[in-house]
């Protein structure tokens, strides 16, 4: 059931790919591009949101004023009041599009777990970052979300009022809560980085930036929209009038909407469910290769006499599962006999591509299942009959 | 179709290459990623193409596992031409096997027009799983194309001299220089 759906959302995605592909030349296509544009939009919102920094300060009677001050006296700083906004919806919607393509074209499979937990992880952090930017703004939308997620917290049984004052420093509006929100969306901001060296330790040439055009087309399509759609406050939250409406922004207060058909409890359980179930994907398969139909090639090997430390495998290998070390002893054959490094294939890592076997001159590698002598065999039989 | 060059023959001389192609069917082996196209259907028990029996897929867990001397060792000993295809550029399934092996096909063309055999018997295709009518008409492009090239020169000739250690020997490695005869 589960693999039949995975199938046919991957023959959609792929067909999509086909259909832009016809567009755009293949090294173009942005949906291959998901990772790096995400970078982009992440890149723009730390710059545009250190500019904002300088200006805000967190406390009830000021936050608002300041915020303000940025749109109407500080020179641009509606444009990048804007940018900042609409960069964060569009970092958020590219993550989107990052996970759920490479959750059904299988990217999680064999040692691609790393990524894909902390890709989860990176989503959670970032939908959590927007929710936090949003009450800084101290409008009426900032107070509602306040309450609503104290509320919600506090349905939790057991744990939640204590929850609830460890995020908002106490029951009700605190004065601790405009620092500690600060403190939630610049801290977990900079936590996104230390998860992006986890997201890509594992990765050797991730794609970590869109072409130049994508590049280009961001920005402008964020430009455009901060000087069209101005980014706009509600008006100022005042415990005197409370508001009653909620303003959505559709990217990030997706789950505050919610809040409107289910109970508290209900959705903090469906929210666990959700990234439960999102960290659990690359295990949900633990399909053999021979279940894949795969062939079972086997761990790449490294052939000791003729490796000549030239870590041409090292840089080629797309999971950096090939580490060169000191070499312990020369090798046998001529080119490897002053060698200084020796290449070395960390199991857990190999995924049984072969591409260290195409980059190595010196045929120091094989896959044990597949050798050399196998595809020269095949290509001979093919050529003889 | 990347990497075919320029299609030599528009139209004036496709109505003679199908008598061409019949009496002289090109045998071609092509290197198929487990990735990218989807073998079921297109390929018989043995290995060749249903609709193109001169065609052997040979099937390699990724592009980018190919070793392009194994491309060159399928030209000598007897096919017309070989193909590598991977899933589309940019969208390997390991990320970047497909960019490695266009790489390294590109250099081992120009290789091969400095040893006098044709760079145009040797192709890459980028088709993804479910393209399996544009992949065979691809193969089938391909295969027309080789069809219409000259006969290779009279390598074999070569050949007992051993190829590739004999040419740095009796000419320098560089430039057009290895020509002791002509086609």
């Amino acid at each position: 059931m589960y693999k039949r759906l995975l199938a046919s959302l991957l023959r959609w995605t792929l067909r999509l790919d086909v259909g832009i592909n016809k567009v755009y030349p293949a090294d173009f296509n942005p949906l291959y591009y998901t990772g790096g544009l995400s970078n982009l939009f992440l890149t723009i919102l730390v710059l545009s949101g250190l500019f904002l920094f300088f200006y805000y300060v967190p406390s009830f009677n000021e936050a608002y004023v300041t915020v303000q001050y940025i749109s109407d006296r500080v020179p641009y700083g509606q444009i990048i009041r804007g940018i900042h906004r609409y960069s964060a919806d569009g970092f958020i919607i590219v993550i989107l599009l990052h996970f759920f393509r490479n959750w059904f074209t299988e990217r999680f499979r064999f040692s691609r777990d790393e990524p894909w937990i902390s890709g989860m992880m990176l989503l959670v952090f970032a939908g959590f970052i927007g929710v936090t930017g949003y009450v800084l703004v101290w409008d009426q939308r900032a107070e509602l979300l306040v309450v609503m997620t104290g509320n919600a917290l506090a349905a939790i049984p057991w744990v939640g009022g204590w929850l609830r004052n460890l995020l908002f420093g106490g029951p009700g509006l605190t004065n601790l809560l405009l620092p500690r929100m600060l403190f939630l969306h610049v801290g977990p901001a900079v936590t996104l980085y230390i998860m992006l060296w986890w997201h890509y330790v594992r990765l050797r040439h991730p794609k970590v930036w869109p072409p130049a055009v994508w590049t280009l087309f961001s920005l402008g399509v964020v430009l455009l929209l901060s000087a069209l759609i101005p980014a706009a406050s509600q008006p100022q939250a005042s415990p005197l009038a409370p508001p009653t409406r909620l303003a959505v922004d559709w990217f990030f207060l997706l789950p505050y909407v919610a809040l409107k058909y289910l109970t508290p409890l209900w959705l903090i359980a469906l929210a666990t469910v959700i990234i439960v179930y999102g960290l659990y994907i690359p295990y949900q398969l633990p399909e053999t290769r021979a279940e894949l139909g795969l062939r079972e090639s086997g761990i790449a090997q490294v052939i000791d006499a003729n490796c000549t430390g030239c870590e041409l495998c090292y840089y080629d290998c797309p999971y950096d599962a090939i580490v060169m070390v000191p070499t312990p002893h020369p090798g046998v054959t001529k080119a490897a006999q002053a060698r200084k490094l020796l290449a070395i294939v960390l199991e857990s890592r190999c995924v049984e591509c072969g591409i260290c076997i195409g980059a190595c001159p010196f045929e120091a590698l094989e896959l044990p299942h597949f050798l050399e002598q196998d595809v020269e065999a095949k290509v001979l039989a093919a050529c003889r009959s | 179709m990347p990497e075919l060059g320029s299609p030599p023959t528009p139209q004036s001389q496709s109505a003679p290459a199908p008598a061409g192609a019949a009496a002289r069917r090109p045998k071609i082996v092509g290197f198929l990623c487990d990735w990218a196209v989807s073998a079921d259907g297109i390929v018989r028990e043995d290995g060749t193409m249903r609709e193109l029996p001169n065609v052997t897929l040979i099937k390699v867990p990724c592009s980018g596992f190919i070793r392009p001397s194994w491309l060159e060792f399928a030209l000598k000993n007897g096919a017309d031409g070989t193909f590598v295809c991977g899933c589309p550029l940019g969208d390997c399934f390991n990320r970047l096997g497909n960019n490695l092996i266009q790489d390294r096909v590109t250099q081992m063309r120009r290789r091969l027009e400095r040893q006098k055999v044709q760079p145009d018997r040797i192709a890459t295709i980028y088709y993804g799983l479910h393209e399996q009518a544009q992949f065979v008409a691809a193969v089938r492009e391909f295969s027309d194309r080789v069809a219409q090239l000259p006969a290779p020169p009279p390598a074999p000739a070569k050949k007992p001299a051993g190829v590739s250690p004999a040419r740095p020997a009796d000419a320098a490695p560089s430039g057009p220089a290895p020509a002791p005869e002509e086609p």
